[in-house]
């Protein structure tokens, strides 16, 4: 199912890049005109501490205390555009479409509600609004209707340090090559979304291992619908081979007699 | 007259019967106000754990409870094994009351109830939750059919009930696939988050485990009532049955237990099973409650041949399969910092919908010919 | 800023002290990161790790308040080790000038200069001059040998600032000194560029000027000014701060950098007599030599035809000051402390908030007797008198509110820090009754002016005699021609046979060069000449160009709006050549002297191509060939100030006023010996009292804007800052049981806040002097009026001390004592 066409668009995040000033938490506030919540500083300045669906994307300030000195991490977050979503083959309704150009978008006058795709996605994005009574499912869009008119998304596009580069997803992933092979040491030796939920469209290089700044490494690199396609896939088959199972089990075991009291009412009547 | 003699067998409305409706008042109450606020101010339900009481309990755990449906319409049907006929309808009741109750808590928890219709037409065959409710939906059409007899023969409607009968295989049939697919899919759910479920319960024979100890549990709730009711209408146990339910217990947790072993070593999971914190404390008692207790009691034979024994054990296996589907449900979610309790609005749904399951079982036993054949009450 | 925001990235070692440009100025560190790209280093000093830090090649901690001794020792690190460029140190600047004998320095003097005046808290400068040759020129020795000359006077002073004593005042380990210095260090040659910037990290100070003067005398022996990626570069603050203080809103100047009058310069004849600067050198331009014709041109654009040669040009009309009377932010609320003052325009800012001091700050306005808040919002300034503690009884005050738009509800200019004034255009139209502050100025002008009409008063000439032709609506057009400035009568050549005409009476001037002493131009602001100027009867509004060429790739873009002064991008970009006019480094030319080209002007052979040279004399070795600091009188890049500074020649590390140590450890003069100190109670100050035992120091947040009135009402800004906090390194926390998240309180000897703990690994203890110094630091963008009526705390300004740089009178707020306590 994945759609990997020469429109296929890709982002590559070099977090080396990042100087954590938010503009692009706002500019996408701004953009998909997005409230706020009530937050507090809680020791550290990621606000809100997670995203929900008034915050498609966020940058988690992440502080490593390496005796001497520290290493201050910026991470922003936001959906991967999964090349095979999970969300989307999760969703009952079919609420999720991917777009030829990779962005995986929702449709509200299709969902029930049910937050399936909240549970399936392996990243954790889909959120929910918790306080309607006819709520929707929230995520970072891809900023699609700026990019079918033409413009770049908006978080990328407020960069000051070019942190984000967008581009065919094919093109982007032989930057981010290039850059690990130009710059040797500098990243640590994974693309994290090369292969992550086999492939996403948004892409991370990192200098800091990809575990210690919150990413799940531990997300295999299997198209993940496959894991329910390959039960599902087989339905057909099974279903037949279970209506021809059990009624040939049923036919031996009440062979001889006609099987249950209906039969033996009717045996009855005829022995009237 | 059956339907009198039965009705007269019934003692009068009592105590706890107006507690069951007090309860299910106060469950409808509180899920008006779910309805009238909203998730996010009923519920404790969150980003970090969407699924909570409601999925775990009334759909996860509602729809295993019921598996006794179709276990016990295989035996009867497919295996002939006759003496378990008397307690086909009281299964197929339970199972039809169960799913009823399993989609009133569905359009619950979905957060836009008026839209539960949409699955039916709007279809994502990749979904296992297209899968489920459509599943779901036939499947209870299958159990009213099957269970339509016992109306029919209430209100006298024989010549209906002649030409359904027509269809008791094909019925029987398509309600034993339909369960096999959605009881196993249940557990398919999970298999889209291997990274997330930790690995004691994620393998790709999830829905093959979920279906096995579906089994298990149905047949341990129909023992469960069949005791149950047994005392409560002071009727004589039914000891031949409920011995061979557990029979079916037993063996089917035996199946599961093999499986389960088999299926950890062979992923090389076995060593998680201490290893893994607190997901290693869940899964040890959900199999000690669910698992290795009641085939211990079923093995025991002056155990099995008492009811309080088998009582016992069926209780096992009830709450350590219901345990069974908690942990998948929320080791599938629980981010690190989600801390989820459920409300007192999810915990009063939840009693008024179980409430309202044993009220109707009740009642549809008390006014419909649940527990006497028509041929045997002449 | 000598070079411009994009020339950033033409640098190979970036230094940020003094500055947070990733929180303050995020689009600067688009080039600083283009530079690292292209393998540029950076280096960051800051007693905290910021986020500018956590993109550092290199980053060192530094106690608040000791930029020079570190800056000195880098100093003492680059001659020692022969760092220095050497050419460009004798040809450039005044490294080989003499000075005069009786010069003593601190070495000498223990921590002084000759010359104190300890009564009166300043210096007699008069042993700080050169010794002058019979040509009236300053002796040299080009040898640098001379033990009178200033470059051995600069190696002795700094000879004090060794590693060691460097280490235990700043509290940087010394491998980290050594480490920066070596990499700064390496700039030092031809091919290589070295940029420096700062913002309020260095000025907030009593050492303020001269923490900026240390790194210019850095710059001039690494040979880094008038280059591509190299300069001084104060990233500045408020959105049009630039344009400003080049429009003379500082007290001490008039637009264009002109000084104010005092009352003791009579007449004109006197004024330019005494600001006019003069050298005997033929080789320096002493570009200031132009000052009479910028003053009678300034004369000219305010009062019009009122100015004649007879009355001196309305001279007489200019507001003057006391003889050494400072009226900055500071004396300015003193005075209105003292009860000096009846009424204020606190006119789009909120000194409630961001004056030091605030309890002082906020007491004083009660004092007044009218106020009149212009601005956006109301905000703590104008909402005072019902603030925390004060009942509404109490108050005198009468406070009005005149709202007013905001910067894109109308049309106009704005300068940038890299001197760049660029147009830009109304986007939306005015909420409500608000009104463009020009159109309030306009009003009340009008409204004044006609009082003096009609009732007269003491000195109504000024007013009724100022050009204010702008109708009842304020045109910004006409207002930035006035500025540019016009030719009032034809100009003639007239040293032309026959005399030739250059300018047409009623055009606009093309630039300064071609303003007149004798009235027969006008100019609002002369360093803005050609902004809106005119080619071939053309009238081009050169602020709004959107040219996008770069032919040089150093990222110059001239045809983009237009850089003050005559478009030049980067000033004293004659240093950026050998003395014949070719590049010191030929990958990143700014300039050439092209031998074989014709001068379009003067017709001569020989011409610059590139930037727009400081100046259109040959390099300095050809004849008629000039020196490259045009705007110094010497023409020479000063290594030693011999008169602007109050507090001495060269810089020297004194302690803020409130400080941990007992003692300066290298001298016995602890703080900066001219720095005012101000004498009430309130202005008490506490050094090495057990009460407040750790530096502070205050910074901003990229979410919030200054004091916080634009911002804090702005939701998504709020989401991410949400309340006041105040870091503190792990061992402190522990110290004070005080964990992550905890309410605390920090208090001075002058107020008290309440903050959240960020208890972080990017604050160190540090080593001073052999004991630890615990350093905390806060934001001051909050105020108590929103949010939520002072919970998210107030500001930082509660704390910090009434006291000033000693030239500029900035307050000291980068470094004061606190103590925080578990609240
Ligand atoms: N987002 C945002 N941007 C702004 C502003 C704003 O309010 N918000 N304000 C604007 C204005 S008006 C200005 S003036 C500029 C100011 O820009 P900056 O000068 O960058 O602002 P600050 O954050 O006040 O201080 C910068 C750094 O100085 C450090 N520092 C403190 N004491 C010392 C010291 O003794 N030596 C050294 N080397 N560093 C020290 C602090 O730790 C801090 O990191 O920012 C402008 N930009
Ligand atoms: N402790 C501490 N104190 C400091 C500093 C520090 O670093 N630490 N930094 C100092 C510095 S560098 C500065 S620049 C000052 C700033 O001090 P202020 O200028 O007093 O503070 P601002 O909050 O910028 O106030 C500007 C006001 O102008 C209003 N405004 C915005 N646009 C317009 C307009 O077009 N017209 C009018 N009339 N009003 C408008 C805004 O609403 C705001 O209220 O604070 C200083 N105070
Ligand atoms: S990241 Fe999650 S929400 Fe986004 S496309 Fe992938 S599965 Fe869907
Ligand atoms: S919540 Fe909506 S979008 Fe998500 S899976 Fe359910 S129906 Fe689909
Ligand atoms: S792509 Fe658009 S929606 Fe997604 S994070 Fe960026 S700005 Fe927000
Ligand atoms: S806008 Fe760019 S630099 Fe700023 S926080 Fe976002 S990704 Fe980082
Ligand atoms: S806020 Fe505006 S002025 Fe400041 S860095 Fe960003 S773009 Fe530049
Ligand atoms: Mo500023």
């Amino acid at each position: 199912m994945a759609t990997n066409n020469e429109k296929a668009k890709g982002v590559l995040v070099d977090l080396t890049r990042c100087i954590g000033c938010r503009g692009c938490q706002v500019a996408c506030k701004s953009w998909n005109e997005r409230k706020t919540g009530k937050t507090t500083i809680e020791g550290n300045f990621t606000n809100p501490k997670q995203l929900n669906s008034d915050t498609f994307t966020r940058i988690a300030f992440i502080e490593q205390d390496n005796g001497a000195q520290p290493v201050w991490s910026f991470v922003k977050d936001q959906c991967m555009h999964c090349q095979d979503p999970a969300c989307l083959s999760a969703c009952p309704v079919g609420a999720f479409t991917r777009t030829p150009e990779g962005a995986v978008n929702y449709t509200f006058e299709k969902c029930i509600g049910c937050r399936y795709c909240m549970v399936a996605c392996p990243f954790n994005i889909p959120k929910y609004e918790w306080e309607s009574t006819n709520p929707w499912i929230r995520k970072c869009t891809f900023c699609s209707d700026r990019i079918a008119d033409g413009k770049i998304p908006a978080c990328i596009k407020v960069c000051p340090t070019n942190v984000m580069l967008f581009g065919n997803r094919e093109d982007i992933m032989k930057e981010a090559e290039k850059r690990m092979k130009d710059s040797p040491g500098k990243y640590v030796n994974h693309i994290y979304g090369k292969e992550e939920a086999g492939g996403t469209s948004w892409v991370y290089l990192s200098a800091v291992p990809f575990d210690q700044l919150g990413f799940n490494t531990k997300i295999p690199a299997q198209k993940l619908p496959d894991l329910t396609w390959n039960m599902l896939g087989t339905i057909p088959a099974k279903v037949g081979a279970l209506v021809v199972g059990l009624s040939l089990i049923a036919a031996f075991r009440n062979r001889g007699a006609n099987n249950d009291d209906d039969s033996s009412e009717s045996k009855q009547g005829k022995e009237k | 007259m059956a339907a009198t003699s039965t009705a007269s067998a019934l003692p009068a409305p009592a105590a706890g019967f107006k507690a069951l409706i007090a309860l299910v008042g106060v469950g409808f109450a509180a899920a008006l106000y779910r309805f009238w606020v909203g998730l996010g101010a009923s519920t404790n339900l969150s980003d970090s754990v969407p699924w909570g009481l409601w999925v775990a309990v009334d759909v996860l755990s509602g729809v295993a409870l019921a598996a006794g449906g179709f276990g016990i319409t295989a035996a009867v049907y497919i295996f002939n094994m006759k003496k378990y006929k008397s307690i086909a309808r009281p299964a197929i009741l339970t199972a039809w009351i169960g799913y009823t109750v399993v989609v009133i808590g569905l359009v619950i928890d979905i957060g836009k109830p008026l839209a539960f219709w949409h699955p039916l037409v709007m279809w994502n065959p990749r979904s296992v939750m297209f899968e489920v409710v459509v599943c779901i939906t036939l499947y209870s059409a299958v159990l009213a059919l099957e269970f339509a007899p016992a109306f029919l023969e209430r209100f006298k409607l024989t010549g209906l009930q002649k030409f359904l009968k027509l269809f008791t295989f094909p019925l029987v049939i398509a309600g034993i696939v339909l369960s096999f697919l959605h009881q196993s899919s249940l557990g398919g759910f999970f298999l889209i988050m291997p990274h997330k479920v930790p690995a004691l319960w994620w393998s790709s024979n999830l829905p093959y485990m979920f279906y096995l100890s579906a089994i298990a549990l149905g047949l341990a709730m129909v023992s469960f009532e069949s005791i149950v009711s047994a005392r409560a209408f002071k009727r004589e146990q039914e000891m031949e049955i409920i011995q061979g339910l557990g029979r079916g217990v037993l063996i089917t947790l035996g199946l599961y237990f093999a499986f389960k072993v088999g299926d950890l070593a062979y992923r090389g999971a076995l060593s998680q099973v201490f290893s893994s914190g607190k997901a290693s404390v869940f899964f040890i008692l959900e199999m000690l409650i669910g698992v290795i207790v009641p085939i211990g009691l079923y093995a025991v034979k002056s155990i099995r041949e008492s009811v309080n024994g088998l009582f016992l054990a069926a209780c096992c296996v009830i709450v350590g399969t219901v345990m069974n589907r908690f942990n998948v449900n929320f080791f599938a979610q629980a981010g690190p910092n989600s801390n989820y309790f459920p409300s007192i609005v999810e915990i009063l749904i939840t009693i008024g919908l179980v409430s309202l399951m044993v009220l109707l079982y009740r009642l549809a036993v008390t006014y419909l010919p649940v527990f006497h054949e028509p041929g045997k009450s002449h | 800023m000598t070079n411009h925001w994009i020339d950033f990235k033409n640098a190979d070692v970036v230094l940020v002290m003094g500055a947070n440009p990733a929180s303050n100025h995020p689009i600067s560190m688009k080039w600083v990161m283009r530079a690292k790209e292209k393998g540029a280093k950076l280096i960051v000093v800051d007693p905290r790790f910021t986020q500018t830090a956590s993109k550092a090649d290199l980053y060192a901690p530094m106690r608040s308040g000791t930029d020079i001794a570190f800056l000195g020792g880098m100093i003492k690190y680059i001659l020692d080790n022969n760092l220095y460029y050497k050419d460009y140190v004798i040809n450039y600047t005044n490294a080989a000038y003499l000075v005069n004998p009786d010069y003593k320095g601190p070495t000498d003097l223990n921590g002084l200069f000759s010359g104190y005046d300890e009564k009166g808290r300043k210096y007699d400068k008069k042993t700080w001059g050169y010794q002058m040759g019979e040509d009236g020129i300053p002796k040299k020795d080009p040898t640098l040998k001379d033990p009178h000359c200033v470059f051995q006077l600069m190696k002795k002073h700094y000879s004090r600032y060794t590693l060691d004593k460097v280490s235990s005042i700043t509290g940087t380990p010394k491998d980290k000194l050594e480490a920066v210095y070596k990499l700064y260090g390496s700039t030092g040659r031809p091919n290589k560029a070295g940029t420096e910037l700062y913002a309020m990290g260095w000025t907030q100070h009593t050492v303020g000027t001269q923490n900026i003067r240390a790194m210019c005398i850095v710059q001039l022996l690494l040979g880094n000014i008038g280059i591509a990626g190299g300069g001084i570069n104060a990233m500045r603050g408020e959105s049009n701060v630039q344009g400003s203080t080049d429009h003379g809103i500082l007290f001490h100047i008039l637009p264009g950098y002109n000084p104010t009058p005092s009352a003791s310069v009579k007449d004109l004849n006197t004024y330019i007599e005494k600001f006019t600067p003069k050298t005997k050198d033929p080789k320096s331009v002493n570009w200031w030599s132009n000052r009479n014709k910028y003053i009678t041109s300034y004369l000219k654009a305010i009062y019009g035809k009122a100015a004649t040669k007879e009355n001196d040009f309305g001279y007489a009309w200019l507001p003057k000051i006391d003889e050494g009377q400072n009226a900055s932010w500071l004396m300015l609320f003193d005075k209105m402390f003292k009860g000096q003052f009846e009424g204020f325009f606190a006119w789009g800012q909120n000194p409630a908030c961001s004056g030091a001091n605030s309890n002082k700050t906020r007491a004083a306005l009660a004092k007044l007797k009218w106020m009149v808040n212009v601005n956006l919002f109301d905000n703590e300034t104008g909402e005072f008198w019902k603030g925390p503690g004060v009942n509404p009884k109490d108050i005198q005050t009468e406070v009005f509110m005149l709202p007013c738009v905001s910067s894109i509800e109308k049309e106009g200019s704005l300068s940038n820090s890299g001197r760049w004034a660029q147009w830009r255009y109304k986007a939306i139209e005015p909420l409500g009754q608000s009104k463009p502050d020009a159109e309030i100025m306009n009003e009340l002008f009008h409204k004044i002016r006609d009082l003096y009409k009609k009732e007269g008063g003491k000195f109504p000439a000024p007013i009724m005699n100022l050009t204010w032709n702008y109708g009842k609506h304020i045109n910004a057009h006409d207002v930035a021609k006035e500025i540019n400035g016009y030719y009032l009568e034809d100009v003639y050549d007239t040293k032309a046979t026959p005399p030739k005409l250059i300018g047409k009476k009623g055009d606009l001037v093309p630039s300064f060069v071609f303003l007149q002493a004798d009235g027969k131009t006008s100019c609002g602001c002369w360093i803005y000449s050609q902004s809106y100027t005119q080619k071939e009867g053309k009238i081009i509004n050169m602020m709004a160009r959107r040219g996008k060429e770069d032919p040089t790739g150093l990222g110059l873009y001239s045809g983009w709006a237009w850089a003050w002064p005559v478009n030049r991008r980067i000033i004293y970009n004659r240093a950026s050549v050998d003395v014949n006019g070719n590049p010191l480094d030929p990958k990143r030319p700014l300039l050439r002297w092209d031998a074989n080209k014709e001068d379009p002007v003067s017709k001569k052979p020989g011409m610059w191509v590139g930037d727009v040279p400081d100046g259109p004399a040959p390099p300095m070795a050809k004849d008629p060939g000039k020196y490259p600091f045009i705007m110094m009188s010497d023409g020479k890049g000063a290594l030693f100030v011999p008169a602007a500074m109050n507090e001495g020649p060269f810089p020297e590390h004194y302690e803020a006023l409130e400080c941990p140590l007992e003692e300066n450890l290298l001298s016995k003069q602890r703080i900066n010996p001219t720095v005012k100190i101000f004498g009430e109670k309130e202005d008490a100050f506490y050094s090495c009292d057990m009460r407040y035992p750790y530096v502070a120091t205050t910074y901003r947040v990229t979410e919030h804007w200054q004091t916080g009135v634009m911002t804090r009402h702005t939701p998504w800004l709020l989401e991410m800052q949400p309340q006041s906090f105040v870091e503190m390194s792990k061992e402190l926390a522990a110290e004070k049981n005080i964990k992550n998240g905890d309410r605390v309180k920090v208090k001075s000897g002058r107020g008290e806040i309440s903050a959240v703990a960020v208890v972080t690994s990017r604050f160190k203890p540090f080593r001073i002097g052999g004991q630890t110094v615990h350093q905390v630091g806060m934001p001051w963008c909050y105020g108590w009026q929103y949010p939520v009526k002072g919970s998210q705390g107030d500001s930082a300004n509660l704390l910090t001390p009434t006291v000033g740089d000693a030239n500029t009178m900035i307050p000291e707020t980068k470094a004061f004592m606190v103590n925080v306590e578990k609240a």
